[in-house]
């Protein structure tokens, strides 16, 4: 296994290789790299000709200049990274550095909601096959599949950020009857049509949702909830014991009372540590952040595996998803304080342009807020078209594997559609949807460049777009090691993945 | 696709296709018949009706696709209009504005396209001089958008035969090889791969864009990187199919290896190559149009669908006909493409098919409905007609070849 | 303590004695936790879970009553079940017997409500007291695996791989509250040792395919047997089995059969396994009963012509097809006469850069005209031998010659002119025809390789095998996928026979055929190696049809030789106790006679020191 994977990293790296000059070579010969000052009628003009043929080294011949960048990488190995200058004789490593940092911000967290949802909506659909989720969420799909990206993103821009931002700075930001009424029908069909059943218990679920809606929306436009927004330790409370329910059912059904417990003690333990940390968040920093969830993590498995007793690793697996979600709901809660404060810095908060708020200054949250609306945008764009392929991926592996013979065997044993859905299909199925998602993520950096455009990112998008605009391969050089080395790691993770999932491979 | 052949080893059991199109009325009693080998002679011996070759029969199933049959139709459509409207290669067309002729503008450049007919309100259904109004430089923009629709389908024509026919190519030589012409040819496709497209078609597109020579050059270009997920997926298929007997029995019958590919292997992944040229090819759609947003594709004054989205992003407050237009019609090709490849999928894989066979998902949850429904079904074997997505290697694989490509 | 524990307890009267509790079946009609009311509950941790179910006072614990399945499919009905009614006993095995689509399947599936959802049944299915046609979602899953369980065809794929075997035991005893955690995996380590798997406790915790295909059975039925189910339906549960190990699961479902009184209802084709097995036998052809009654009275005076047909139709040892008779090769003679003629054999596979031998050191010879069986159980290497006559794989090391000269060290030309003296059938009717070709063309493409005739002489040779083969002219227009298995095996023997071969290679020909079907092409194959005195590698596993056609048998285990001779010697006085197991272990479609020979088995196994299963 050890000696597969190090071959398969060999020839990548070989492969790795053999692009670097393709793309070199590609790149130089795209055009000019002096047209711009060919055609300029400067007084110093042969003085910028001269400077610029030196910072490139335009000299040399190009198998010259590919050994220079190529030495340049390899001394990254020693930790003295030498990607070559651009034109303007600015050192790339420090211009990467930057615009990597960014990029990977957008296209990480794009990629992680992608694949949640994806396989979520992705098993649903494969449940559902041929119901009316089912072919609105194909459909759904194929849009998303036909959708040119800038296009999107500027009705993105036209109708959630602007929309919003109006909104919000209207005098009297609330919901309009007809608003409640539209929403409660779209949430009452969709949850309806997601949780199926017979006629009467679609009607109840959607009755449910609908006289929810009705009632939710008023009360918080009543509390001022867009400008003043709160969770309170009541709807904290309540979502944890939810997600406690929730996950046992899914986890180990709830006649396991055990698994239940152990839920439902995390998420007690969860409101009490929301008053036990107030006063530490009330402006901490990363470090205090991850010091907690790693605490909060250690306790939810202690707490399953203490419950537990049979079935330890359904009881640990339902805590630490509860103490997650408790971790989640306490951090939106400090972020929820933060908002009118932040409002009050930036006014309009939904960004449509750049990466964060220039020159800002503020409290952590605050801060998260500001980077956070910044990603907005462009993450759901994103998100939206992986996750499109991701569900697609996902109800073709599960109808695939819903066909086999141990589905059959499963069934046959008296299992319910959960246990033979999530302990029997899913594991299968997610063989080769890991697979496909790790392939996927190095492609997605390089996709990020339209992404980056439209929205006026300085991410690794515009340095490679500047690069090649002007014909000069360093910052073009410096996008595609990014990328390609994204891709041979994510090769080997797929490798990995594959024999941590299928014991055929294992043992 | 060992399924059509009507015979599944391991279900033995049940093959209903085959009885009622042999024509065995249920009821049929057959003591007289009681060996089966006889029995099945004598089926064919009665047999006169046509013969179905898969070819026809793959046409047939599309034909039933009726998602795949509008998008098909809609396409055609949009083809029409697009080179008869303003014509193409100095032949003229029924429209007599010219795409790259500046002209007054007319009352702000509004549309003049109407379709909310008189007695709504509306202005009468009529067609107007300037039916999706004049850009500012008053040049008129049903003109510009049919030119982009124009490259945008001939990108899709050249793309896709320039990179089935490498993709088919690498796929079935290094899949029927093996060895080290399969070693040699899959890290060139992998020297592809790992450049992402959109970087690779972008220093080509810059490349062709020198060329000056309209919108050939890209097409080639983009033909050029967009074949690898093809051959891949040709060679998985060629791997099994040449673990099939009637290949081993054809090798062993001394068949040439020109001939075993082409007669053996190849028109039995059609169906993966079809499919996924469509999919290539309403990627590739997208493709270009990204480019060309870039600045990296079609060069002015020529226009493309992207190129005219790009110039007028901003205007999309004060004139937003600039922006819906080359969009909706972006969407629409892309998106009767990809229907097409679905419909195409289905026909050619017709196990997971959403007609007929509905197995119920998950097996056998749904006997309850069986049984309420019992005899007498209503719906007719026509059953429903959004496409379900067939589970097999190129179905992964389509989704692969669009989603890696197109949507960058 | 159960008394299953012990693994060489097999007195069924002991058995019956200590069943102490009173059942699941009376008292399950009315428990709707599907729990039966004596207690085994987790808490006690009281073993005797697999108990012996009681007598039922003759009444049936399974029962069809007019049952009729009736798919909607894209083409419109198909009625597979057309008013089915029989019963099964406690104790008793009912083999339900038939060929492909005679619905037998889907009769057992509406047993356990396991039909797909385009299917309608009416009619009546009692399982014990409760109606199972009439059962909601929840009602059958509560009888599913816990009163009726199921045992599948295809062992390599009823398991879950990613699953220990262990979870996989125990989740049904979850799932019916029988048992949880550590003592459910008492449990399920018991089962093991009671379907014969040694060191259970340790292989728990690996997974299927860390298996053997024979020890995964024994895996599904240790599952099937673990909520103590009073009837176990057995869909062709040895079909893919070797016949050794066949011969063991056999003998496995029998013994727990005994101890448990359990109902068993065995789906199978094979004549064979109904007289080894079973008590009752109901035959069905298309979705009909045609004849049921005791074993003994169906298999030795058939009511039915049908029956009749079908039991004639079994091959047997000791029956004989006319073969055209062999040229002599004497030792006088050059070795060239030799059709094939191979000398210390050896093939390797090549895998992942290692070599894999799978082929060691065999000798044989086929002269002109004469057959030679290839017979051994999967794994031995027989098919990887045909391959390697035809130049599919390269010869390791030894010699293989074909009318004297090596294929594999021939170039071009001459390699194509000897393979047009070689002809081929493979074993799958599905995949040994290209589905693009129509039938004519697959006739006559070793004419258009080898560029012999014109397209009209082609054309007439098609006819004239088609006729030999006994199928219409009209069928050269047709394709493959309109033509039934058996049609398209005759197909693939007219393609074999186009240039008029010296030699055959039968890969297999007939195991994927139904038996009268299988009858109809040896017979024909018999006939036209007597017209066209082919020599021919005839590869099976199927001793009987070896028996019938074969000149000299050659046996093989493991990629070795066993043994080598006359089919006569062979075949009926072996030597090699390996061939001894072999013909053993093949029942015959007889129940006196099968009784005998299961009989003689035992003797031979225990002479051998080893247990029946």
């Amino acid at each position: 296994m050890l000696k597969f994977i190090l071959r398969r990293f060999g020839s990548s790296f070989l492969v790795l290789l053999g692009a670097s000059l393709l793309l070199y070579v590609l790149t130089i010969n795209s055009g000019d790299p002096l047209k711009d000052l060919r055609e300029s009628n400067a007084d110093n003009r042969e003085y910028l000709i001269e400077q610029r043929i030196d910072f490139m080294g335009l000299d040399q011949p190009w198998y010259a200049r590919y050994w220079d960048w190529l030495t340049g990488v390899g001394k990254c190995v020693i930790g003295q990274c030498d990607l070559g200058t651009n034109r303007s004789g600015q050192q790339v490593i420090d211009l990467l550095g930057l615009a990597a940092a960014s990029t990977l911000r957008l296209v990480v967290l794009a990629t992680v909601i992608a694949m949640v949802f994806g396989v979520l909506i992705g098993i649903l659909t494969a449940i559902r096959q041929y119901s009316g989720i089912d072919y609105v969420v194909t459909f759904l799909t194929f849009m998303f599949f036909s959708l040119p990206v800038f296009w999107a993103a500027v009705l993105l821009k036209e109708y959630l950020a602007i929309g919003f931002n109006d909104w919000l700075a209207s005098p009297d930001p609330g919901f309009s009857w007809p608003t409640i009424i539209v929403v409660g029908l779209v949430l009452g069909l969709a949850l309806q049509a997601v949780l199926a059943g017979n006629a009467r218990r679609r009607l109840f679920t959607f009755l449910g949702a609908f006289v929810f809606t009705c009632a939710a929306l008023p009360y918080m436009d009543w509390l001022n909830f867009a400008r003043y927004p709160q969770l309170g330790p009541v709807v904290i409370t309540l979502v944890g014991v939810a997600a406690a329910v929730g996950a046992t059912v899914l986890g180990a059904g709830l006649k396991n009372r055990r698994v239940l417990y152990a839920g439902l003690i995390t998420a007690v333990l969860g409101l009490v540590a929301y008053y036990a940390t107030y006063g530490l968040l009330w402006d901490p920093n990363w470090l205090i952040i991850l010091i907690l969830a790693v605490v909060a993590i250690g306790v939810a498995i202690a707490i399953g595996r203490l419950m537990g007793g049979y079935s330890k690793g359904a009881a640990t697996l339902v805590s630490v998803f509860t103490a997650v979600v408790m971790g989640g709901l306490i951090i939106v809660e400090h972020l929820f304080r933060s908002w009118p404060s932040y409002l009050e810095i930036v006014g309009r908060p939904i960004a449509t342009i750049g990466s964060e708020t220039p020159n800002f200054t503020g409290t952590f949250w605050e801060d998260f807020l500001d980077k956070g609306t910044q990603l907005l945008l462009p993450t759901i764009l994103l998100a939206l078209i992986s996750l499109a392929s991701y569900s697609r991926y996902t109800r073709a592996s599960m109808l695939e594997v819903s066909q086999q013979d141990y589905i059959r065997t499963a069934r046959a044993k008296g299992l319910n559609e959960r246990q033979v859905i999530l302990k029997h299909a899913f594991r299968n199925s997610l063989i080769p949807i890991t697979t496909i998602m790790a392939f996927d993520f190095a492609g997605l950096i390089g996709g990020a460049v339209i992404t980056e455009q439209v929205f006026g990112w300085k991410g690794m998008g515009e340095l490679f777009r500047t690069g090649l605009e002007q014909v000069d391969p360093a910052p073009v050089m410096a996008f595609f090691l990014v990328t390609g080395t994204a891709a041979v790691l994510f090769n080997l993770l797929a490798d990995i993945l594959y024999a941590v999932l299928d014991p055929r491979i294992r043992v | 696709m060992s399924n059509e052949d009507g015979t599944p080893r391991n279900k033995p059991e049940y093959t209903p296709e085959e009885n009622v199109r042999n024509g065995t009325g249920p009821s049929q009693t057959a003591v007289d018949m009681a060996n089966l080998a006889e029995v099945e002679d004598a089926k064919l011996r009665q047999q006169t009706g046509k013969s179905y070759s898969q070819g026809q029969l793959v046409r047939r199933r599309f034909r039933n696709h009726k998602a795949a049959m509008i998008s098909a139709v809609f396409l055609a459509l949009i083809f029409i209009l697009a080179f008869t409207s303003i014509g193409y290669a100095g032949i003229p067309g029924w429209w007599d504005k010219d795409y790259a002729a500046a002209g007054a503008v007319v009352n702000g450049g509004n549309p003049t396209l109407s379709l909310v007919p008189q007695w709504l309100g509306g202005q009468g259904i009529q067609w107007g001089e300037h039916p999706f109004g004049q850009d500012s430089t008053g040049k008129d923009y049903f003109a510009l958008t049919m030119r982009g629709t124009q490259q945008s389908l001939i990108i899709a024509l050249v793309v896709g035969i320039v990179s089935t026919v490498i993709g088919s190519v690498v796929g079935s030589l290094a899949g029927y090889f093996r060895g080290w012409i399969d070693a040699v040819l899959m890290r060139a496709t992998d020297l592809v791969i790992v450049i992402p497209l959109l970087v690779l078609a972008a220093v080509l597109g810059q490349m062709s864009s020198g060329l000056g020579a309209g919108i050939l050059p890209l097409a080639l270009v983009l033909g050029l990187v967009t074949w690898t997920s093809l051959a891949r997926l040709v060679r998985g298929e060629v791997l099994s199919l040449r673990e099939k007997e009637f290949v081993a029995a054809a090798v062993a019958m001394g068949a040439k290896p020109g001939r075993v590919i082409l007669r053996h292997l190849l028109p039995n992944t059609v169906g993966v190559i079809v499919v996924n040229a469509t999919f290539a090819i309403a990627a590739a759609i997208l493709l270009e149009t990204s480019l060309s947003f870039l600045g990296f594709g079609v060069q002015p004054p020529d226009s493309s669908l992207g190129l005219l989205i790009s110039q007028y992003q901003n205007a999309f407050t004060t004139r937003p006909w600039l922006f819906w237009w080359p969009g909706m019609f972006i969407l629409a090709i892309a998106l009767s493409v990809n229907f097409i490849g679905d419909g195409l999928r289905d026909a050619f894989d017709p196990r997971q098919g959403s007609r007929g066979k509905k197995r119920g998902i998950f097996g056998f949850s749904g006997r309850d409905k069986a049984l309420n429904k019992t005899t007498g079904s209503t719906a007719g074997p026509g059953g429903k007609d959004v496409p379900g997505q067939p589970i097999n290697g190129s179905g992964l694989g389509g989704l692969l070849g669009g989603s890696g490509i197109g949507n960058p | 303590m159960s008394i299953f524990g012990r693994k060489k307890n097999h007195n069924p009267d002991e058995g019956r004695s200590e069943t102490g509790t009173p059942g699941t079946a009376g008292a399950a009609g009315s428990s709707k936790a599907g729990r039966p009311a004596s207690g085994t509950s987790p808490a006690t941790g009281s073993l005797g879970l697999v108990q012996r179910h009681p007598d039922r006072d003759g009444r049936p614990i399974l029962s069809f009553q007019d049952v009729s399945v009736t798919f909607n499919t894209e083409f419109g009905d198909v009625n597979a079940v057309k008013g089915v009614s029989f019963d099964i006993k406690p104790g008793e095995v009912v083999a339900l017997v038939g060929e492909s689509g005679s619905g037998k399947s889907v009769t057992s599936s509406t047993a356990m409500g396991l039909l797909p959802a385009n299917a309608s049944v009416t009619g009546t299915v009692m399982l014990g007291d409760r109606e199972v046609t009439a059962l909601d979602a929840n009602g059958l899953r509560k009888i599913r695996g816990r009163h009726a369980a199921m045992v599948f065809q295809e062992p390599m794929t009823a398991l879950n791989p990613v699953l220990t075997v262990g979870d996989q035991l125990t989740e049904s005893l979850n799932v019916h509250g029988i048992a949880y955690g550590t003592e459910a995996d008492r449990r399920a380590v018991e089962l093991l040792e009671m379907v014969g798997i040694p060191d259970a406790q340790h292989r728990l915790k690996q997974y299927p395919h860390q298996f053997s295909g024979g020890q995964r059975q024994r895996i599904v039925i240790a599952m099937a047997i673990s909520c103590s189910p009073e009837v176990i339906i057995a869909d062709e549960p040895t079909t893919a089995l070797d016949v050794t190990v066949q011969a063991e699961i056999l003998e496995l479902l029998r013994s727990l059969k005994d101890q448990l009184n359990t109902g068993i209802l065995l789906i199978t084709h094979n004549m064979g396994v109904v007289a080894d097995m079973a008590d009752r036998v109901c035959v069905m052809l298309r979705g009909e009963l045609v004849e049921s009654g005791e074993v003994h009275q169906v298999m030795q005076n058939p009511q039915h012509p049908y029956t009749e047909r079908l039991l004639g139709s079994v091959p047997r040892l000791g029956a004989e097809l006319t073969v055209s008779e062999p040229d002599t090769v004497t030792a006088s003679q050059t070795t060239a006469v030799y059709a094939i003629e191979a000398q210390g054999l050896c093939i390797e596979y090549d895998h992942r850069g290692k070599k894999n031998r799978v082929v060691h050191d065999i000798d044989f010879t086929v002269a002109p005209g004469e057959i030679l069986g290839l017979v051994g159980e999967s794994g031995s290497g027989k098919s990887t031998i045909a391959k390697s006559v035809l130049g599919l794989l390269p010869v390791a090391s030894g010699s293989l010659k074909i009318h004297g000269s090596d294929l594999t060290r021939l170039a071009g030309k001459e390699a194509r002119a000897l393979r047009k003296r070689i002809g081929v059938v493979f074993q799958d009717p599905a995949a040994s025809l290209d589905p693009r070709f129509p039938i004519g063309d697959v006739i006559t493409e070793p004419m258009v390789i080898h560029n012999v005739g014109n397209r009209q002489t082609r054309m007439e040779r098609a006819y004239e095998l088609l006729d030999a083969v006994k199928l219409p002219r009209s069928v050269v227009n047709r394709f493959p996928h309109e033509l039934s298995g058996g049609q398209r095996q005759r197909i693939s023997i007219a393609r074999a026979l186009t240039l008029d071969p010296e030699v055959l290679i039968a890969d297999e020909p007939t195991s994927a055929l139904d038996v009268s079907v299988q009858a109809a092409v040896l017979d024909m194959f018999a006939e036209l190696q007597s017209r066209y005195e082919f020599a021919c590698l005839f590869v099976s596993h199927d001793l009987a049809v070896v028996d019938m056609l074969a000149h000299r048998v050659l046996v093989l285990k493991d990629g070795r030789q066993v043994e080598q001779g006359p089919t006569q010697e062979v075949l009926h006085h072996p030597t090699q106790e390996y061939t001894k197991r072999l013909l053993s272990a093949a029942p015959v479609p007889d129940p006196d006679e099968q009784l005998t020979k299961r009989t003689e088995r035992r003797q031979l196994l225990e002479s051998l020191g080893e247990r029946p299963y």
